[in-house]
């Protein structure tokens, strides 16, 4: 198989080199916080097929993660949760060619504890205290979006998206602490993915956005280019890419 | 008042230097560079935005208020663990460090716990429409929080150096309880008490953890600094690196000042 021979030569070669073998079996990935539970068992069906490769799985808000790659962090495969980061990274020469992996959409979520809305128009309430990730999170900017297209619609009132804005409390830096927030009921809403709102359903209620004011977040993955485990890179992504990486990502919601 | 300096007539052996340089410079070395990185123009420039003067006035304000109330309530507890005996002492006096071990973003859970809207104590509050997390004070409860056992340590042991006799002594002079506290164990333990308020203030202007957890990030509200740090990383690395060039010269000033005020250049404070 060409997989192994590769493996084998650059064994050979890092050895060679008097480098440790070991570490050209770990293969590091730097994920979009959103992709937590899929990547974990995504990682773990990896080892099951590669016995003796580990993965060390590094989860944050991809703009964390992107600045972590630019400031040389040891990474093997980056998988974002919006191209403008990925693209940041292979215009630089950090990131090699990558490939759209999953989808996701946004929702509302909010305490499933006597929540205080219930409706989309209730989050621009006077009083509500609404949880959105920072300007710079993938997920912040697609909220950002979807405030736009539901203001200018004009569903829900005058200044929809500005009486929204003046709700916001915090402007946390990755989607799970949007999450973990509304979750502990500390804020009335929070816009989060989809997929989020289905790790948390006992904690959580969501409320739909409608399709049309929606976005689609699409995920990129890809190589690093200084990686120094590229055969395990690459044996990681078309996992990712094949059908039972797919499997998993459809499992915990997210669409292809 | 003398103290003992470390100076002896006899030289150190130059292997002790050269021990204790690996440490010095691996601390310094990147602080130093911290300074390299942006021009002084563009420094300038970026720390005149409207995110950092915003950052630094609310950082102003609130380790202020902050280091005010850990000395209002905390020179009574630095008294109580320095002259009381009373079992549960020792158990009293942990409790009291614990914020320095540990973890910040704990602390602040704990305080959302505690202080939340569903939290023990914030849902009493919640009924009178009282809602903490996410405000300034809740900036401010997070330094008390983290900041105060850098002051009650440095207050205790200061309190504890002065010699009981000469407040026995004032007693027996008609002198009440609390004229003893102001005119003999406040004066004399005074160098160890402005060490700990220093100590407690730069302590404050360094917290993160816990106020993101339990203030959330808010320009304006509750961005101090440090946060203010954290949000511009993920954007613009330069005006990140600028605000941290001011944080350090903060705390510079705020362990110079701690060291000018104990009086003991060459002995560690607190």
């Amino acid at each position: 198989m060409r997989g192994t021979s590769i493996v084998t030569l650059s064994a050979a070669l890092a050895a060679a080199l008097g480098a440790p073998i070991a570490a050209a079996e770990t293969v590091r990935v730097f994920a979009a916080a959103s992709l937590t539970e899929a990547f974990r068992e995504v990682a773990a069906l990896y080892e099951q097929q590669h016995a003796g490769d580990t993965v060390e799985l590094n989860f944050a808000g991809s703009q964390v993660l992107r600045t972590q790659i630019e400031q040389g962090a040891a990474a093997d495969v980056f998988a974002s949760s919006d191209l403008v980061h990925a693209d940041a990274l292979v215009a630089a020469g950090l990131l090699g060619p990558h490939r759209v992996f999953a989808r996701n959409r946004l929702v509302v979520v909010v305490p499933a504890v006597s929540p205080k809305v219930s409706r989309l128009q209730d989050v621009a309430r006077p009083g509500v205290k609404v949880l959105v990730a920072g300007p710079t999170v993938p997920v912040g900017r697609y909220t950002a979006q979807v405030l736009a297209k539901l203001g200018s619609a004009g569903l829900y009132g005058d200044d929809f998206q500005g009486r929204v804005q003046a709700n916001v409390v915090s402007q946390e830096t990755n989607v799970r602490a949007v999450l973990a927030k509304v979750a502990l009921g500390e804020a009335d809403a929070g816009v989060v993915y989809v997929t989020d709102a289905a790790t948390a359903v006992q904690k959580v209620r969501t409320i739909d956005i409608p399709e049309r004011y929606n976005i689609v977040a699409e995920y990129p993955i890809g190589r690093v280019t200084k990686s120094d485990a590229a055969a395990q890179a690459k044996a990681f992504v078309d996992l990712v890419l094949g059908p039972d990486g797919q499997a998993i990502l459809r499992k915990y919601g997210f669409a292809q | 008042m003398t103290r003992e300096g470390g100076q002896h007539g006899e030289p150190l052996p130059r292997g002790l230097w050269l021990a204790s340089a690996p440490l010095a410079l691996f601390i310094g070395v990147p602080l130093l560079a911290l300074l390299f990185v942006v021009s002084p123009a563009d420094l300038a420039r970026h720390l005149t935005s409207r995110m950092v003067l915003g950052a630094l006035w609310l950082t102003l304000k609130t380790t202020l208020i902050a280091t005010s109330l850990v000395v209002l309530v905390g020179t009574p507890l630095a008294f109580v663990l320095a002259r009381g005996s009373f079992r549960g002492r020792e158990l009293l006096d942990t409790i009291v460090d614990l914020p320095i071990t540990i973890p910040p973003v704990v602390a602040g859970v704990a305080l959302l716990l505690a202080f939340g809207r569903r939290g023990l104590i914030g849902r009493q509050l919640e009924a009178f429409g009282i809602a903490i997390p996410f405000t300034s004070v809740a900036v401010v409860m997070a330094q008390v929080f983290i900041a105060s056992p850098f002051f009650v340590k440095a207050a205790r042991a200061g309190m504890e150096a002065v010699d009981a006799r000469l407040e026995a002594a004032a007693r027996t002079l008609g002198a009440g309880r609390w004229r003893v506290f102001w005119t003999i164990t406040v004066p004399l333990a005074r160098p160890a008490l402005l060490s700990g308020v220093v100590l407690a203030w730069a302590r404050a202007l360094s917290e993160f953890g816990a106020t993101i957890m339990f203030a959330g990030n808010l320009p304006g509200r509750t961005q101090t600094l440090t946060l203010a740090v954290m949000s511009a990383l993920e954007g613009d690395l330069e005006s990140a690196v600028a605000v941290s060039v001011l944080s350090l010269g903060l705390a510079v000033m705020a362990l110079l000042g701690a060291k000018w005020l104990a009086g003991q250049w060459r002995m560690p404070v607190a």
